[in-house]
């Protein structure tokens, strides 16, 4: 092949006069792909307390609590900061309770405390959030 | 066709030297950076970066290193800087008369250019970094290299022109066809020199950070890494007015002046982009082999036919 | 002048040239090179230990981020062995999902690879061109995926997803583009006068000292070495869409540029073929938990080589034993050798011609001596691998 000077010549003038590719992300938000693996939800209707999800999450994300075993009471404690959006806990369950939101993915923080999520039903959480505290009054606020 | 004059006090704080010189290099730096990024095809930096890096680095720490010494490592970017701004007073900057002016003056001019460089390498050896050392002995390569073909490629014009004076030169070249035209050579030489004058890519060589870091000056931070910086972006303000001066018919007015300037900047940017980076031993060949021969091909054809 | 003291140029762990910490000592006589050595390590993460401590599944993860760039092929590595290990096979559409996403994901690194190969050369518009491209394989493998990396397709016994006909046409179309710029950029490295003198006879390394090295992938079959597991043990779905070997004479960066840009259009043409024949069916088999004792190894090839895994099971959730051996600890040696005598300003091009990755190389070795350990001969061991590969 014959040896040249300058081969992307073409290529730099032509990108003088093209939009640059580069994003301008904070402004610009990109649609997500259908798939993208966010956020992950949970829904506590359906759930049985199999704990099937939580045996092969690779990174102890997820933790469920069973406040009632018989009444179907679950609250499921989500770290958002561990997880690592591998979905095996979503194709684990088998009464499609787990889900990745392709909506929320921007999860940054300052500080760890938005990290902690708890799913469930609202008086489940209520209750749990209630007796944590009471648990932890008189210790001062010792990490979980 | 005359040029314009200004008050030699307000020529050596506000313009053409001092104040002016400074804003001026950063918004060379800008386009010269915003340019190369819309070659490559992105966004590149805002109008403010280059002054917003300045501001940074005058805030930091100077840290000085251990095994310099010390009066040299804070004296030379104030040198460097002072000989840049200085061999401003001499050009046709913006357009107007240069602050001084006496015979001979582009010698000097020429030579205060090359203090810059002359520092860098000065500040690279003075320090004990393994980096800095390779790249203070590139630097120095490096300006012998293109050091004469550079003046060579100068002197053309300044032959045609009878005079070794920089505004003669100038208003021989405000009255004549463009010697861009007339010595193609001479003028192609000129700015492939000045990239190699301010170390742009593809002779970057002495400061490839894949290699030896920062070279020069890799133990520099600060208020001395921002002088050098400021320093360089004087120069290549200084060397395209030289080389617009010279080749491209003059710079009788500001107007002028930014046309011409900005248009060798797109040229110089594209270049930028063009090209991988040449080794040292490549630059060293180039130079002499190619640049040195055109330029005195260039410079013997002028003698024969006058 | 014997008594001058070698002067020693380091170049890491943390360096401007180096993306991830490694550490090289090159001794220099002006620019010239005499002697290179390499110290790894500063990455060491404990995951062959690590695996001991997590079932079958989480390690398919844990292994996954062994390297960042080639992730996939990892999880596909250890999945191809437990299931080897459980006697089952996934079924022939997972195993084309997961050729397809190994295809994919060689068109990403070696992408990559072409903008860091040009970054060290000091040719930064090409490297800002080619990562501008590579975009477009990224957001395949996210819209596919969910991820831009670590995708995490496998599971033990199958995949996770399928691909859609919207995908169908997504990839077909995206593979349009990059084949139009591979081209163009097959072109820039081969001909570009300035590149050229940075890649042409620089950093030669013949076909005997490849195998002296033992070299492993493109940086072997750009001195003409005709391995690649794809082909010498295909794997997966790549018995149905064998794939042609590309090799290359040179053996000097200019090769491994030509290879890896002409691998580049192998993976185009597998993937359109992959897509075309795609066998339809189930996604997962059923695998047990527990994955039957016994040993086996598993070989792929990542877009830097042979990756070598070493699985070992006792039957239980967890594995016993897995060892992993990464392409790029099989290229080091190549570098040490081949360095010496050129110059400096080639270090960071020799470097990155191999298409290092630091982090996968990193792992700890107890040697106890004096206990039962056997030493092979080499013909025992070859006898050993034709008696292995009989018995499979
Ligand atoms: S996505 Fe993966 S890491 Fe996150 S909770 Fe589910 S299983 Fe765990
Ligand atoms: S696998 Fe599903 S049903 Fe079982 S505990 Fe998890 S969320 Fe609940």
């Amino acid at each position: 092949m014959k040896i040249r000077l300058g081969t992307m010549f073409g290529d730099i003038i032509r990108s003088l006069f093209r939009r640059p590719a580069t994003q301008l992300y904070p402004y610009e938000r990109r649609p997500t792909p259908e798939r993208l693996r966010g956020n992950l939800v949970w829904d506590p209707s359906k759930c049985t307390g199999c704990q099937l999800c939580i045996k092969d999450c690779p990174s102890d994300a997820i933790e469920l609590i069973v406040l009632d075993k018989v009444a179907k009471k679950f609250v499921l404690r989500y770290h958002q900061d561990r997880c690592t959006y591998c979905a095996q806990c979503v194709v684990n369950c088998r009464f499609k309770c787990l889900n990745m939101d392709d909506q929320t993915w921007e999860l940054a923080s300052v500080n760890k405390e938005p990290f902690t999520v708890y799913y469930g039903k609202d008086e489940d959480v209520a209750f749990l959030l209630e007796k944590m505290a009471r648990d932890n009054a008189g210790e001062s606020g010792c990490p979980e | 066709m005359n040029n314009l004059t200004v008050h030699p006090l307000i020529g050596l704080l506000l313009f053409p030297g001092g104040l002016f010189l400074l804003a001026s290099g950063l918004l060379y730096e800008w386009i010269d950076r915003k340019l190369v990024a819309r070659f490559q095809n992105r966004v590149g930096p805002r109008f403010i970066q280059p002054l917003a890096d300045l501001v940074k680095l005058l805030a930091k720490e100077e840290i000085s290193p251990e095994g310099v010494n010390k009066p040299l490592f804070f004296i030379l970017p104030v040198v460097a800087l002072a000989a840049a701004l200085t061999a401003a007073l001499y050009v046709p900057m913006a357009g107007f008369v240069p602050a001084g002016s006496f015979r001979g003056d582009l010698i000097i001019t020429l030579y205060l250019l090359s203090v810059l460089t002359l520092c860098l390498g000065l500040a690279g050896a003075n320090t004990i970094s393994r980096f800095a050392i390779i790249g203070a002995t590139r630097t120095l390569t490096q300006l012998f290299s293109y050091e004469a073909p550079f003046l060579l490629a100068l002197l053309g014009p300044a032959i045609a022109a009878a005079s070794w004076q920089i505004t003669d030169v100038d208003f021989y070249a405000q009255q004549h066809l463009w010697m861009a035209v007339t010595q193609p050579i001479g003028f192609l030489v000129a700015l492939v020199g000045l990239m190699g004058k301010l170390e742009l890519p593809p002779f970057d060589s002495p400061e490839a950070e894949t290699e030896i870091v920062a070279g020069a000056m890799t133990e520099y931070s600060g208020r001395g890494y921002a002088l050098f910086r400021l320093g360089k972006n004087i120069e290549l303000v200084i060397g395209l007015t030289l080389v617009a001066t010279f080749y491209l018919g003059g710079l009788a007015n500001p107007v002028q002046f930014l046309i011409k300037t900005l248009g060798l900047l797109v040229v110089l940017a594209a270049l930028q982009s063009l090209f991988a980076r040449l080794r040292i031993d490549q630059t060293v060949g180039l130079w002499w082999r190619v640049g040195a021969l055109l330029a005195l091909a260039q410079l013997l054809v002028l003698f024969l036919l006058r | 002048m014997e008594a001058q003291r070698k002067f020693i140029v380091p170049i890491g762990p943390q360096h401007p040239a180096l993306k991830e910490p490694g550490h090289f000592q090159f001794s220099v006589e002006g620019e010239i090179v005499t002697g290179a050595t390499v110290r790894l390590g500063y990455v060491h993460r404990g995951i062959e230990k690590g695996a001991e401590a997590r079932n079958w599944t989480q390690n398919l993860y844990l292994f996954e981020r062994i390297c960042g760039i080639c992730s996939h092929v990892h999880a596909t590595a250890l999945a191809l062995g437990a299931e080897r290990l459980a006697g089952v096979e996934a079924p022939p559409r997972a195993q084309a999902i997961r050729t397809l996403m190994s295809e994919l994901e060689r068109i990403h690194s070696h992408m990559l690879w072409l903008g860091v190969a040009a970054h060290e050369g000091g040719f930064e518009t090409l490297f800002m061109y080619s990562w501008r491209d590579r975009e477009i394989v990224m957001d395949l493998l996210e819209s596919l995926s969910g991820n831009r990396v670590n995708y995490s397709v496998n599971l033990i016994g199958g995949v996770k997803f399928d691909v859609t006909e919207k995908h169908h046409d997504e990839i077909l179309k995206g593979i349009e583009i990059l084949e139009e710029r591979t081209k163009h950029y097959l072109k820039v490295v081969t001909t570009d006068r300035t590149f050229l003198a940075r890649t042409r006879g620089v950093g030669l390394m013949t076909l005997q000292q490849a195998e002296l090295f033992g070299a492993v992938g493109p940086t072997a079959r750009a001195s003409g070495v005709a391995r690649d597991v794809r082909i010498d043990a295909p794997y997966e779905a790549y018995p149905q869409f064998p794939v042609r070997l590309v090799t290359d004479d040179g053996g000097d960066l200019l090769a491994r540029f030509k290879v890896r840009t002409r691998e580049l259009f192998e993976s185009y043409r597998l993937i359109r073929e992959i897509l075309n024949h795609m066998p339809p069916g189930e996604l997962t088999t059923r695998v047990p938990r527990r994955i039957p004792a016994g040993e086996t190894i598993s070989r792929v090839e990542a877009p830097r080589g042979e990756l070598f895994y070493f699985i070992k099971s006792n039957g239980s959730e967890k594995p016993e034993r897995i060892k992993v051996r990464t392409p790029s600890l099989c290229n080091w040696a190549s570098v040490t050798q081949v360095a010496i005598g050129h110059k400096l300003a080639d270090m960071p091009m020799i470097l990155s011609g191999i298409d290092p990755c630091f982090s996968c190389n990193d792992r700890m070795v107890t040697i106890n001596r004096g206990s039962s350990s056997q030493v092979w001969t080499w013909e025992e061991l070859r006898r050993y691998g034709i008696e292995y590969y009989r018995q499979r």
